[in-house]
């Protein structure tokens, strides 16, 4: 009971904040990316956390539903709202056809090959100019404001779909995590060959991992598409920008628990918006060689995420009320 | 013992990995009620015709039927189903889990969960060590008590057939007899037991019938008294 109580605290608290911020400042697009960015890390750690397979590659599926919905609204006016779910169905296929080849793999090999996709979908994107509009991008088309037709003049109606979009995503992922689905990938990562011994289809079910995982991923490139209104291969199949950002972000969280995701987005997000501000104007690249010097003194200071932060301050806690 | 039905009968099969044969046609079988054993040296292919067994083998040909079910057309994950439980070689446990929810994870495939907790006291019985150990951590079990874990895992399923890979693999000389004790115990319940060992000299003293295997084929097999006292059997693997 405490704990809905305090789930919901911290969702009243979420949803306050967006009114707080100039509906048209900068900082309210930070908070819009950082939720976005904090429900494709909580996608990616379906397959990333809970399968334990480091997928380099979201950036493919993100790339689809982006392109998926943009191209419907563009070609035949249909609302994106309908698109992301055609991305959705999209997105879920190509994580189908990637996963039956490389699901075999484990570790390197894996995060390699999906590395691999991902760059594959980018070139793709890149030179399929009919569709895609090729390296000059895609303009999201101006459409009069209307939630039917998910166009905003301000950007606190996307603030509020991404906050909505992050706790869907990581209801679906506590939902799998406790589930039998996710007592099963839970065997499967602790120890595979004994998982298929007491009899789990282990393809299976990291197929379906892969298969949502995918499918959301591409529902939130939708999302991405209507607030950035443009965007471009390279963003959007982006290995650095996406791939590696979204694993990074769930890592150093605390990758396969469902808080990870939110904590690592909310630290990143912000802190590479701030690095930017502060020292973009000195030496080319200083803010990015900064925020790299951070990332690696974090993942020194906490190598299992930040959630073992959490766990310390409750044993000391605990500690305290002992010797009371 | 012939007038015990037919558990598991294997003829002409033949398995391997990528483009090697391991198994070139071997040919097998085990009654309701037995326990079987087969001794050879490492690399012979003993594991490996478990692991066909279980399905976990990517290539194999020949007949391979339990209780009447085709085994050739399953998909590993089937197999428990069936009443086939595999405790594979290197004490495969679930690290980060309990011992209880280790061995409430062997019964996965079992469809009426009524009577877990019975199980579960018949292999607490079985060993009272996991029953200490109940809430303890699979991982920091030490190497014999994981193997009973794995043991027990499998037993959870009530499986008619045992198949046991190397059980004694690595254990102190007392543990290995413990769970020797252990094997007859399950087998003296009514459980089939195919075990793979190369401790031959164990092997042969709790299994009534073995085969002898040798680079794929099998050369030898009779009673556990006949092949003990067989003169090759003697020189090669019981060192005598």
């Amino acid at each position: 009971m405490k704990k809905w109580f305090a789930l919901a605290a911290v969702i009243a608290v979420a949803a306050v904040v967006p009114l707080l911020l100039n509906p048209t400042g900068y900082w309210i697009r930070v908070l819009t990316f950082t939720l976005l960015f904090a429900a494709m890390a909580q996608a990616w750690n379906l397959i990333g956390g809970l399968a334990n397979q480091t997928s380099l590659g979201h950036a493919a599926f993100f790339g689809i539903g982006a392109y998926t919905s943009t191209i419907l609204l563009l070609k035949f006016g249909i609302s994106p709202w309908l698109g992301m779910f055609a991305a959705g169905a999209l997105g879920g296929l190509a994580a189908l056809v990637i996963a039956i080849p490389t699901l075999r793999l484990q570790g390197h090999y894996f995060a390699l090959a999906t590395l691999a996709f991902g760059e594959v979908m980018r070139v793709i994107a890149n030179v399929w100019t009919p569709l895609t509009g090729g390296p000059g991008g895609l303009s999201v088309p101006f459409t009069p404001p209307s939630f039917a037709a998910y166009s905003f003049k301000q950007l606190l109606p996307h603030a509020y779909i991404a906050l909505a979009a992050l706790i869907i995503v990581t209801a679906i992922f506590e939902f799998i995590r406790r589930g039998a689905m996710g007592y099963r990938l839970r065997a499967i990562r602790e120890n595979q060959a004994a998982a298929e011994v007491i009899g789990i289809d282990t393809t299976k079910v990291k197929l379906q991992t892969a298969v949502i995982s995918g499918a959301l991923m591409a529902m939130l490139g939708t999302l991405y598409a209507q607030v950035a209104v443009f965007f471009d291969p390279d963003t959007v199949f982006s290995a650095a920008a996406i791939s590696i950002r979204v694993a990074l972000i769930a890592i150093l969280g605390g990758v396969g628990t469902a808080a990870g995701p939110i904590l690592g987005a909310l630290f990143i997000i912000p802190v590479e918006e701030l690095m930017n501000d502060l020292f973009s104007a000195g030496a080319a690249g200083l803010s990015q060689l900064i925020f790299g010097a951070i990332l690696i003194a974090v993942i020194l200071w906490r190598p299992r995420g930040f959630i073992t932060l959490w766990d310390s301050l409750r044993a000391r806690f605990a500690r305290g009320e002992a010797r009371r | 013992m012939n007038a015990a039905a037919l558990l598991l009968e294997i003829k002409g099969l033949r398995a391997g990995y990528g483009e090697v044969d391991v198994l070139h046609g071997i040919d097998l079988e085990i009654r309701d009620g037995e326990f079987v054993c087969i001794i050879g040296a490492n690399t012979a292919g003993k594991s490996t015709i478990l692991r066909a067994i279980s399905r976990l083998v990517p290539r194999a040909s020949g007949t391979l039927r339990f209780a009447g079910a085709d085994l050739s057309t399953r998909a590993s994950h089937e197999v428990p189903a069936l009443g086939i439980a595999h405790v594979p070689e290197g004490r495969h446990v679930f690290p980060d889990m309990s011992v209880e929810d280790n061995l409430m994870l062997g019964a996965f495939t079992a469809r009426s969960a009524s009577d877990l907790p019975e199980r579960m006291q018949r292999i607490f019985e079985l060993f009272p060590r996991l029953r200490e150990r109940r809430s303890q951590l699979a991982g920091t079990l030490s190497g014999g008590e994981q193997q009973m874990v794995a043991v027990g895992r499998a037993l959870m399923l009530n499986p008619k057939l045992l198949l046991l890979d190397e059980p004694s693999h690595g254990l102190a000389p007392k543990v290995v007899e413990e769970m020797h004790d252990a094997f007859v115990k399950i087998h003296s319940g009514g459980t089939s037991i195919l075990l793979v060992e190369q401790n031959v000299g164990l092997a042969l003293d709790v299994a009534t019938r073995g085969y002898v295997l040798e680079t794929g084929r099998i050369t030898l097999q009779g009673s556990s008294a006949e092949l003990s006292q067989n003169p090759a059997v003697r020189a090669a693997y019981l060192g005598i």
